[in-house]
């Protein structure tokens, strides 16, 4: 029995440090500097101009920026389960930045996820998305950070998950399962515009980041539609639920291939607005988009098939609550909450007001399959796009202050109301919500690197009290 | 070799999940804060949080109640024939009435029958609020013996809570500051206008509309417009709304309405859309009998 149990755990050790030495040596042989590289001119200004292009399509601002930090100096910091991690400083600072990367470094970090003292970047990095980013993408995108990036000098900041959750030699176990090299791949059914959406939403935009659930290793559960019917079929990041992005009841179904266009170009369309995470995506990533890649993206996403199961179309019931609410006949807590706190912008018949509030009649993120974005954008509230398409951004502010029952009605209420349909939300659901905003990561940004932010003064010479 | 690892992961994930939704069970909103309670000398002699929504439904007279919440938000539509313009009461008392600087309600009932400056006299609430109909809502008084004029009374009283009479809610109704120490450049404000305020108001003053046709956004100026003698066409008074409720929907803490304008820019942008033509008002020869008419009095 005694000789049993120190075979257990002699075996324990011996599959541990074996472990720890694959991973160790998985740089090496799983993904090594590439032989050759070729010499990037970074001076080049058509080069780092086509750069700044694909580095808005790969959005990489938006996770190496922290809220009123200084641009691309990393210290945002996202949630996980176990603790924070926080976004690395990707200026062209010798010391904490990737001044001192090659051409061959870049491209690593970037399709691979390997740092140069090759070590696994978290998944966090969508490396398994930026991997079929053409060559000369990734070349000029290289020439845009090394030139044209301003240094800033700011340190990484330690992620707080705690040992031994965070070493960081398991990445490369999670590499070799889930980042195995791959490459675009057309799909023939496509049309040509299609496939070139195909490449941009797979690759360098990364949609599935988000819009793609994933698994129990933290893995996009499909890299592309050719794989499975789960490629952006919707899923929950930080409390916010991207939705899903087929052309299905719960998806897309609903939007037109222009609307969808206007929407990536201004974050709103007359109906809908973006919040969260994606708002942020539209302002800083896809308002800059060409006509060309914007349209081939529309049509690419609205040629995803429903998933098996899904009804293709979504069919609104009745409108019985504009009549209802507009007669006075209120009668129920739900009714009653959003006249009194909602109905002043979103309005009794639901539309809201065209690119000013967004309408919750017929809002696809409203009636999505999860609330947890109408949850969270009601309770911590959310603001639109500031782009250079529309004169004013505007906000809906949070409603923390309503009781988690307050929440639960008026959200069922809305979930339901105007013809819309979901499922109810409870107050469970409302008090989960309240945890995850109530731990909402906190970001990194030194004293001396805060952003001054340039007034929205308006107008040059105001004053602000 | 990958199944042990990711048989761990999941018993990891899982665990840690099952244990932040057990956690979860103990989040609920924060106690509402307080405002004090003041009696006539302000001795704080109590709290006051404004009633929930919910409850109007329980209350005796709930039905009197949202008929006055419904009038004072959709004034123009439900009262065709006194109101004469696009206004709503609520187009200007924010929020259900309920946000300090906001000309809220909370005291409107406890503060009434007071005097009024304009009228050299004491007023009712009734006709206060008449005064609003004839002046902000270019229109005709509404019979003060009425349903829908005890209605509005009614949701005011809703709102005061259990504040009694003599007492007041420590909150301001207006931050009415001195105007007249700053320098109005209308030009200015029309780029601020331009910037902040068309989206909504529209590139003329005319507002928008919803499907029904019923205004959404108020017109600041034209045939659909406040009278001239309204405090809205008066900079004293606009100014302080525009300070601290305008623009709408800019700050993510509730409710709408936060100050982002500085004093000069609430005077400038008021100073452009304030005198821009609305209807007249004839009976303003009225105001301020026998004193001194104060130095925005519109007289055209």
């Amino acid at each position: 029995m005694k000789k049993a149990t120190q075979i257990a755990i002699f075996s324990c050790a011996v599959l541990l440090v074996g472990a720890v030495a694959v991973a160790k040596s998985v740089p090496y042989w799983f993904a090594p500097l590439m032989d050759n590289p070729p010499q990037v001119d970074i001076t080049d200004p058509e080069l780092i101009a086509k750069g700044q292009y694909y580095a808005r399509v790969a959005d990489c601002v938006a996770c190496h920026t922290a809220p009123g930090g200084k641009a691309f100096a990393g210290g945002l910091g996202m949630q996980t389960p176990l603790g924070a991690i926080y976004s690395t400083n990707i200026t062209p600072d010798p010391e904490t930045g990737i001044g001192n990367y090659s051409y061959a470094d870049f491209e690593r970090a970037v399709r691979r996820g390997i740092r140069p003292d090759n070590v696994a970047l978290y998944p966090a990095m969508p490396f398994v998305s930026y991997m079929i980013a053409k060559d000369d993408e990734i070349e000029a995108m290289y020439a845009y950070f090394m030139s044209a990036v301003l240094p800033v000098k700011q340190d990484n900041q330690v992620a707080t998950i705690p040992w031994p959750a965070n070493m960081r030699w398991p990445l490369a176990w999670w590499q070799l399962i889930f980042a195995q090299p791959r490459e675009f791949e057309e799909n023939p059914s496509l049309t040509a515009q299609q496939n070139h959406g195909a490449y941009l939403v797979e690759g360098l935009a990364h949609c599935g980041a988000c819009h793609t659930p994933r698994g129990i290793g933290f893995q996009e559960k499909s890299l592309s539609n050719n794989d499975s019917e789960q490629f952006l079929a919707g899923s929950v990041l930080e409390g916010w639920y991207a939705k899903s992005l087929r052309n299905e009841g719960v998806g897309l179904a609903i939007w037109s291939e222009e609307e969808l266009v206007e929407f990536l170009r201004t974050g709103r369309t007359h109906h809908t607005a973006a919040f969260g995470s994606m708002s942020e995506v539209v302002e800083k990533s896809t308002q800059y988009f060409t006509d060309t890649d914007l349209h081939a993206i529309a049509s690419y996403l609205m040629s995803l098939p429903p998933r098996k199961g899904y009804a293709a179309n979504w069919q609104p019931t009745e409108d019985t609550t504009t009549a209802k609410l507009r007669s006075g006949n209120i009668t129920e807590p739900g009714e009653i909450i959003y006249v009194q706190e909602c109905a002043a912008c979103h309005r009794m018949d639901g539309k809201g007001a065209p690119r000013v509030f967004p309408a919750l009649a017929g809002n696809s993120i409203v009636f999505a399959e999860d609330p947890s974005s109408l949850i969270q954008v009601t309770m911590a509230g959310g603001k639109m796009a500031d782009t250079k398409h529309d004169m004013m951004a505007f906000t809906m502010p949070g409603f923390y202050h309503l009781s988690n029952q307050d929440l639960a009605d008026v959200l069922n209420f809305i979930r339901n109301g105007w013809g819309n349909h979901g499922s109810e939300i409870s107050t469970r659901d409302i008090a989960r919500m309240r945890r995850v905003v109530d731990h909402a990561p906190t970001h990194y940004v030194p004293h001396e690197n805060v952003n001054v932010p340039q007034f929205s003064s308006i107008v040059g010479g105001a004053s602000h009290e | 070799m990958n199944k042990p690892i990711i048989a761990v992961a999941a018993i990891a994930v899982i665990a840690v999940a099952g244990w932040t939704w057990n956690e979860s069970r103990y989040y609920d909103a924060p106690e509402r804060p307080a405002l004090n309670v003041v009696d006539i000398d302000g001795n704080i002699v109590g709290e006051y949080r404004a009633p929930l929504a919910r409850d109007m439904l329980a209350e005796e007279n709930a039905e009197s109640i949202i008929l006055g919440m419904r009038l004072l938000n959709e004034t123009a539509r439900l009262l065709p024939d006194n109101v004469g313009d696009g206004l709503n009461c609520n187009s200007c008392h924010m929020a259900q009435g309920k946000r300090p600087l906001g000309a809220p309600y909370i005291n409107t009932i406890n503060d009434y029958p007071k005097f009024m400056p304009r009228a050299q006299d004491v007023l009712n609430i009734q006709e206060r609020i008449n005064g609003c109909f004839r002046r902000s809502m270019n229109g005709v008084p509404l019979d003060e013996s009425s349903v829908e004029m005890q209605a509005m009374v009614d949701y005011m009283d809703w709102l005061r809570g259990d504040v009694e009479k003599g007492n007041r809610v420590s909150i301001q109704n207006m931050e009415y500051f001195k105007v007249g120490q700053f320098t109005p450049d209308p030009v200015r404000g029309e780029q601020i206008y331009v910037q902040q305020c068309a989206s909504c108001h529209g590139g003329n003053g005319e507002g928008m509309k919803d499907q029904f046709g019923d205004f959404i956004f108020p017109p600041l100026w034209g045939d659909e417009s406040f009278n001239l003698g309204a405090g809205m066409a008066r900079i004293s008074r606009a100014a302080p709304f525009v300070l601290h409720n305008m623009p709408l929907g800019v700050s993510l803490d509730a409710p709408l309405g936060q100050i982002t304008l500085s004093k000069q820019d609430a005077v400038d942008v008021s100073a452009y859309f304030t005198v821009k033509p609305r209807p007249d008002f004839p009976d303003k020869i009225h105001d301020w009998p026998g004193v001194p008419k104060p130095p925005d009095f519109r007289a055209h």
